[in-house]
């Protein structure tokens, strides 16, 4: 079930009127959200339920545990609740390509074998759900969040239905103290949800299924078929296209989550605009930047240990970071790619100082371009194809894939990067006060103009398979 | 990637995380404010001949009044009612945008119904969305869609200078 979809909206009402009708009884409204959330996540497959269950069985009974404990036994069981998180999502994503490189391995040295290869359906969601249950743990460890009062909170932290399948990542800090009482609806919230669901399904089902089934699928299926003109407007294309559909989930999230009383925190923050690769992260994807720094970089030992230390550590990080995204070469790649500018960046400051060395305009056109650079190995199936695509940038011939229409929707994806930077904010804080009649009616409009242009169904969001 | 928080001058957080207070005003703060009172009613240079006889400016009108009593205006709301309030207007700006789309956005319900596997619901669904349609049709109310879709649709079509014309619609 998408959120862009008819079925969605009609499921969404629902919860709505349901949620707001309890809204004296927090705990079966809770209960009520969490059987919601199960039944959204079972539209995928009804069996991985059980294992969203048995995920958060684990993290409560293990941050109950935690909380008990005093001395080395707490280290060891949070070692333990980490470790049996990861072992959950490495089964699931990585089992099969460590399989396989396993016995690539083994041919190699002559020691051929066959070795137990599995078809391993990957749940929806699984990264960002698993992410949530160590920082659950880890939290409760370092006394940042009480364990959660009941296991009801755990399980409906983990599994709420807005952040379920494609984040944000919610820690329990954010989100367990707004499950301790019954939660209210303020005007702000409201129309500030609204207009990010809006603002969502625009960008998500116009421009980036737009870009994605007229350009960027074309040319990154076969690149040779195409000039260095079409290949750099694919790669700028699928720029806007991974901005507009991942951003767009996450406006969702926010919108569905804010109109049933909750706050998510904020996830994008026009990431194009950055000038360095640390300002980069900073705005994409800020969820799991953040997750990693504190729950990967920090306790590998961050910057305490000198720059070569903090070096090494930002460069593992982010390796890592490439590898949650998933078990490909080419994500290991990706990762690489923006470990080793952030290590440059690094080693830049640390000789120059604070000093700005390269204007603000140079600084983004650079880190822009390195961020394509990366999105090209991020998008491309093998390093084949990424090679192809880069080969094609000197290739010349007449521009058969670009229209009018892509080239505006690219300009324009960018364009909004350089929007006052809390612009929907502010045209929530003057919509606000208007009657309901006349939201409701601007609202409708604006839905109606991304139905009528959107194409005929909706592709899954990209981070679906993360 | 760095060791510190983010700053605090960009605020993660969209919505305050724990019960925000309502940003409006409760009712009595936004009433205007009444006659500044006078420490004292002692005027040095008035005699008792120069006191007003008018009646008291203040004084309510007596129709007024009477619709006062028989017509009480609420208490100020307090935190629930305004919860409340905020609530009702959410859920009419919701009704209301699903109202618009059911009228104006009509084929949206029969195309989903028509990609749906067929059963029972799906069928269902897909008669009364046919009938919907096609009594909203007479009213010319699916105009601006079909407006806005074949702009979108010429634009989508729209080639550069020497490219080659768009492949005709299936």
């Amino acid at each position: 079930m998408l959120f862009p979809t008819l079925a969605f909206g009609v499921f969404f009402l629902f919860v709505y009127f349901t949620t707001w009708s309890l809204d004296h009884e927090n705990g079966r409204r809770k209960l009520f959200l969490l059987l919601a959330s199960w039944f959204f996540f079972a539209q995928w497959d009804w069996r991985f339920v059980a294992l969203l269950i048995l995920s958060a069985v684990l993290n409560w009974g293990v941050g109950a545990l935690i909380a008990q404990q005093q001395g080395p036994k707490k280290a060891w069981l949070v070692g333990l609740g980490v470790a049996a998180n990861l072992l959950i999502l490495g089964f699931f994503k990585y089992y099969g390509f460590f399989i396989e490189q396993a016995g690539d391995l083994l041919m190699r040295f002559g020691w051929e074998r066959d070795l137990p290869l599995l078809q391993i359906v990957l749940p929806v969601g699984i990264s960002f759900f698993t992410f949530q249950g160590i920082s659950y743990v880890v939290d409760v460890h370092r006394g940042k969040t009480p364990p959660a009062k009941s296991l009801l909170d755990v399980m409906l932290l983990m599994s709420f239905f807005p952040h379920l399948v494609a984040g944000p990542i919610v820690r329990a800090s954010d989100l367990l103290p707004q499950f301790d009482q019954a939660p209210r609806l303020t005007r702000v919230m409201a129309t500030h949800g609204l207009l990010l669901i809006v603002w969502g399904l625009f960008k998500k089902t116009v421009i980036a299924s737009e870009l994605s089934v007229n350009l960027v699928d074309p040319v990154f299926f076969d690149p040779s078929a195409y000039s260095a003109f079409d290949i750099a407007a694919a790669t700028y294309g699928y720029a806007v296209q991974i901005y507009c559909d991942f951003s767009a989930y996450s406006d969702m999230a926010i919108g569905i989550a804010a109109l049933l009383g909750y706050s998510f925190p904020r996830n994008f923050d026009q990431p194009y605009r950055a000038a360095s690769m640390q300002s980069f992260w900073r705005r994409w994807h800020i969820s799991l930047s953040s997750w990693l720094r504190d729950y990967l970089y920090v306790p590998l030992g961050g910057g305490r240990k000198g720059l070569v230390s903090s070096c090494i550590n930002v460069f593992i990080t982010m390796v890592l970071g490439g590898l949650w995204h998933g078990a490909a070469w080419t994500f290991l790649a990706w990762g690489a790619l923006h470990g080793g500018v952030q290590v440059i960046e690094r080693l830049g400051r640390a000789a120059f100082g604070d000093r700005r060395v390269v204007p603000t305009v140079i600084g983004v056109l650079v880190t822009f371009h390195i961020v394509c650079l990366g999105w090209i190995l991020f998008r491309a199936e093998n390093f084949e194809l990424a090679m192809a695509m880069l080969q094609g940038l000197g290739r010349a011939g007449p521009v058969t894939a670009l229209t009018p229409l892509l080239l505006t929707l690219i300009v324009g994806g960018l364009a909004m990067h350089w929007l006052p930077p809390r612009a929907i904010e502010g045209v929530a804080e003057r919509l606000k006060a208007a009657p309901s009649v006349t939201l409701g009616l601007l609202i409708g409009a604006a839905i109606l103009l991304v139905e009528a242009v959107r194409p005929e169904g909706v592709a899954p969001f990209i981070y679906f398979q993360f | 990637m760095t060791d510190e928080r983010d700053p605090p001058e960009i605020p993660l957080e969209p919505f305050p995380v724990h019960r925000p207070e309502s940003p409006f005003p409760p009712l009595f703060e936004s009433l205007p404010p009444g006659p500044a009172a006078s420490d004292s009613d002692w005027n040095r240079n008035a005699a008792a001949h120069d006191l007003s006889v008018a009646p008291n400016p203040g004084r309510e009108n007596r129709l007024v009044a009477l619709g006062r009593f028989a017509f009480p205006p609420d208490p100020p709301l307090d935190d629930e009612g305004l919860a409340a309030r905020d609530r009702r207007w959410t859920t009419r700006t919701i009704i209301i945008s699903a109202a618009f789309l059911l009228v104006f956005n009509a084929v949206s319900p029969l195309n989903w119904s028509r990609q749906q596997a067929p059963s029972w619901l799906q069928g269902t669904i897909q008669q009364f969305s046919e009938v919907w349609v096609g009594q909203l049709a007479v009213f010319g109310v699916d105009m601006p869609r079909q407006g806005v879709r074949e702009a979108w649709t010429a634009a989508r079509d729209a080639r550069f200078a020497g490219q080659e014309p768009a492949p005709p619609a299936p």
